[in-house]
């Protein structure tokens, strides 16, 4: 019976060469065909590693000890070159950007084959088909660079679907996506699993894919397997801190516990029109990386004090050319930027740093130093800070990231999510008084990121915070303010509970309303503002 | 994820022909280029990249930046060595002074001389030419040749699968670079970094750009190992490749190899009969004073 299955993994564990303790063990289970499992667990619970040994790259490309065996439709894949076992076994990374290599959209689908050394006519029909068969057909001649995020997945995608894979293993496609785009992706993983695909996806945003019926649900701590099953069992035995689960069950659940500490994180008293004058101001400001293609048209905002903004809108939108404007590292081609009153044409970078801090989207572009301490002391010290108040500042912005006990470990040997929080406390400890960030919750887990949102929201010092951001549920339960922007231009500015409620407005923007939001509508006469699922359980 | 350069589709001599003919063509254009230092030769030379450039299509605004950076360098050097005349010197022995101009100023007891001779002047010139033909020529390939052909093109010209897909990706990992080297700028930029204001001794210096190249190279790395993961995901480098995109000589192109080949020829020919060396006209050197 077993070899008919198509993947059988047994008793796996795996431990990196260069790492203490095993990454994964004691690991066993196996998928039918047709079936859709969602893998489900915290950051460094051993989802990749789990997806690395299925697809060959563990023990080819990443070195250590290896122990138990796969079985792809009941062979064991051990001793299978990289090239067989991809056949098989096709992977779709987290982040298109490093997936693809093709410079053209069918250069790329046409890769795989091409290194299998198919006649040319043959390669030029599956890419077509898979191509058609994801409804992009459109994009066949396309530049890769030039695509959207979304665009892109799907470009991944049928350049693995085009090698015909009977296993498709999904590593979080869903993280770069804006929601619109996550739904289309995650009706196509159901259309392919309906057809007969085994389809294994690792995803943080259990939420989104419980809506397309998984098969079963693993949830993975530590390396092991907590709970494997249907997702009725699983919403049992994890708490709803740990994964994110639709609003309705949190609400019922959290009824029982106490009321959160943390729902009341700001008043709803600051926000717009507190008074005094802005601390940014954009006047009608256009911008255009070319000549003739705005991507800014005609902004015009203030962001005041006690503002809590949410910037959303579909990838490409503007939404970091227009932040990267409030900084002055881009300045207007008409129109004006003021900050703290000064046009940003006549101030530099460096003297905005000081009243305004950035936390840019990826933190490989900015950690070099040897220490986490010489990370964060980097930025007081350009700003001029005397030494023993870089060193308390230093070391609140460790303490709010939950980073103390790592000062004097080397950034760049972090985990990616502690790296993250790395390089929103080096921000954190120039004591700006506006703090932006570009996608702070992208590639963390739900606990780690609602923490760290927590912390910084309940910090005193700053007077307004803007973030980016894909997560309609964070602008809900963070924002006193949302801006939606598409196609450069700002479509609505306003509370959470204006704004959100168009669901016309959001489709537009490429956003899907979320059972958090629909929840806190239905509620929303009771509770005349927006709060975290936890919380409306006691209203 | 790797960027292109700035191609476009355009209707141009240097597109007219298969990449693979205009890359041998270049190189034979090079290898003949550097045999000279002859300034009537060279602007032979000269010649062919300007109608190149003029007919390639690209317009001004394109290659304002690269053409301006390169242009400034070679601009640069070319004065440098005029003003020290060094440089020079392997190709002449003898040099015919002009004008002599001295400084009316002493630095620390010093006083700068510059002697403007006939072959100080030529030598500039020759180094002028020869440089700015081959930049141009280079300069014009990541315009003109189509991204996706790159690693058919090297395939083309002889090189094994992997070496042609390798030179493909470095090709491209050049413009990556530099975005990369940008989003590092910005986010420095952000935490009050200020590359103006960098002082001290040199290798003080060198220390305070850690904060630009210490991010860009550990990218650089990450992202070299995420290509290998993609590729062998899909299979690369198991067998003999099929390229999709297909190339074909047409006669157009035999013509220009063979008119590359015969410059290769025909400099080689010129300069083993001992012409081409540096060369300087009678006339100026009488000028000054033989």
């Amino acid at each position: 019976m077993t070899s008919s299955l198509p993947l059988v993994v047994e008793n796996l564990a795996f431990r990196y060469r260069d790492r203490q303790g095993a990454a994964i063990e004691d690991i066993s289970f196996s998928a039918e065909k047709g079936e859709l499992l969602l893998i489900a667990g915290a950051s460094g619970c051993g989802k990749t590693t789990l997806v690395r040994a299925i697809n060959g790259l563990i023990p080819r490309s990443y070195k250590g000890e290896l122990a138990g065996r796969i079985l792809v439709h009941g062979e064991e894949t051990t001793g299978w070159p990289l090239s067989r076992i991809s056949q098989s076994v096709g992977t779709v990374l987290q982040d298109p950007e490093r997936q693809i290599l093709g410079t053209r959209v069918l250069n790329e689908v046409a890769f795989g084959l091409e290194n299998l050394g198919m006649p040319r006519q043959e390669i030029v029909e599956r890419a077509d088909a898979a191509l058609a068969y994801l409804g992009i057909s459109h994009l066949r001649d396309r530049e890769t660079f030039n695509l959207s995020g979304g665009e892109k997945q799907k470009v991944a995608l049928a350049g693995v679907l085009a090698m015909r894979p009977s296993i498709l293993l999904l590593d979080e496609p869903l993280a770069s996506l804006d929601p619109a785009s996550a739904l289309e992706t995650l009706a196509m993983v159901r259309q392919l699993a309906d057809e007969g695909m085994t389809v294994l996806m690792v995803e943080h945003r259990v939420e989104d894919v419980l809506n397309i019926r998984p098969d079963r649900v693993m949830f993975m701590a530590g390396g092991r397997v907590r709970y494997l099953g249907d997702v009725n069992g699983l919403i049992k035995v994890v708490n709803y801190h740990e994964i994110k689960l639709p609003a309705q069950m949190i609400i019922e659940r959290a009824a029982q516990d106490p009321f959160p500490a943390a729902a009341n994180v700001f008043s709803e008293g600051a926000g717009r029109g507190s008074g005094g004058d802005p601390l940014v101001r954009f006047e009608d400001v256009a911008f255009g990386y070319e000549k003739g293609s705005d991507v800014l048209k005609g902004i015009s905002l203030d962001i005041r004090r006690g503002d809590v903004i949410a910037i959303l809108g579909p990838n490409g939108a503007g939404k970091t050319t227009f932040v990267k404007h409030a900084i002055g590292l881009l300045k207007p081609k008409s129109g004006r930027v003021l900050v703290n009153g000064r046009d940003t044409h006549q101030t530099s970078v460096a003297e905005i740093a000081g009243t305004l801090g950035y936390v840019f989207q990826s933190p490989s572009h900015m950690l070099f130093a040897q220490t986490v301490f010489e990370e964060l002391a980097f930025g007081p010290r350009n700003l001029g800070h005397p030494k023993a108040q870089t060193e308390k500042e230093v070391k609140e912005a460790l303490d709010i990231v939950n980073l103390a006990d790592k000062e004097k470990d080397p950034p760049l040997a972090l985990s990616f999510g502690q790296q993250k929080r790395v390089s929103i406390a080096a921000i954190l400890a120039m004591r700006s008084r506006i703090l932006v960030m570009d996608e702070p919750t992208a590639g963390q887990d739900y606990q780690n990121y609602m923490s760290f949102m927590d912390s910084i929201l309940r910090l005193p010092n700053f007077e307004a915070i803007l973030f980016i951001t894909h997560d309609v549920d964070l602008a809900t339960i963070y924002a006193n303010r949302v801006i939606l922007v598409a196609n450069g231009r700002v479509e609505a500015d306003g509370r959470p509970q204006e704004v959100l409620r168009d669901f016309d407005l959001l489709k537009a923007c490429r956003l899907v309303p979320t059972s958090l939001l629909q929840a806190n509508l239905d509620y929303l006469p009771k509770t005349g503002r927006f709060m975290r699922a936890e919380a409306l359980a006691h209203v | 994820m790797l960027v292109t350069w700035r191609y476009r589709k355009r209707k141009s001599l240097i597109q007219w022909f298969d990449p693979r003919a205009w890359v041998i063509f270049y190189l034979c254009f090079l290898f003949s280029t550097l045999f000279f230092w002859d300034v009537r030769f060279l602007s032979f030379f000269l010649v062919i990249s300007l109608v190149t450039v003029f007919t390639s299509g690209i317009r001004w605004s394109e290659i304002r930046r690269a053409f301006l950076f390169i242009g400034g360098f070679i601009f640069f050097f070319a004065f440098l060595t005029f003003l020290t005349g060094r440089g020079g010197q392997e190709l002449y022995e003898e040099e015919h002074l002009i004008r002599q101009m001295v400084a009316p100023f002493t630095l620390f007891g010093w006083r700068p001389v510059l002697d403007i001779t006939v072959e100080r002047v030529f030598f500039a010139l020759s180094q002028l030419v020869r440089v700015f033909s081959i930049a141009v020529m280079t300069i014009l390939i990541p315009y003109s040749l189509n991204p996706a052909h790159y690693g058919v093109t090297f395939r083309g010209l002889g090189l094994s699968d992997k070496i042609a897909y390798a030179m493909d990706l470095t090709m491209r990992f050049i413009p990556t670079f530099g975005r990369d080297f940008q989003l590092t700028m910005d986010a420095q930029r952000a935490r009050g970094y200020e590359l103006e204001k960098i002082k001290g001794g040199l290798i003080e210096q060198v220390r305070k750009l850690g904060p630009l190249m210490v991010p860009v190279t550990i990218h650089a790395i990450i992202g070299s190992e995420d290509i290998i993961d993609a590729m062998d995901l899909r299979a690369f480098g198991i067998g003999p490749r099929t390229w999709l995109e297909e190339l074909k000589y047409e006669a157009k192109d035999r013509i220009l190899i063979a008119f590359g080949v015969l410059i290769l020829a025909a400099s080689l020919v010129i300069v083993f009969w001992g012409f081409g060396g540096f060369w300087v006209p009678e006339a100026f050197l009488r000028l000054a004073g033989r």
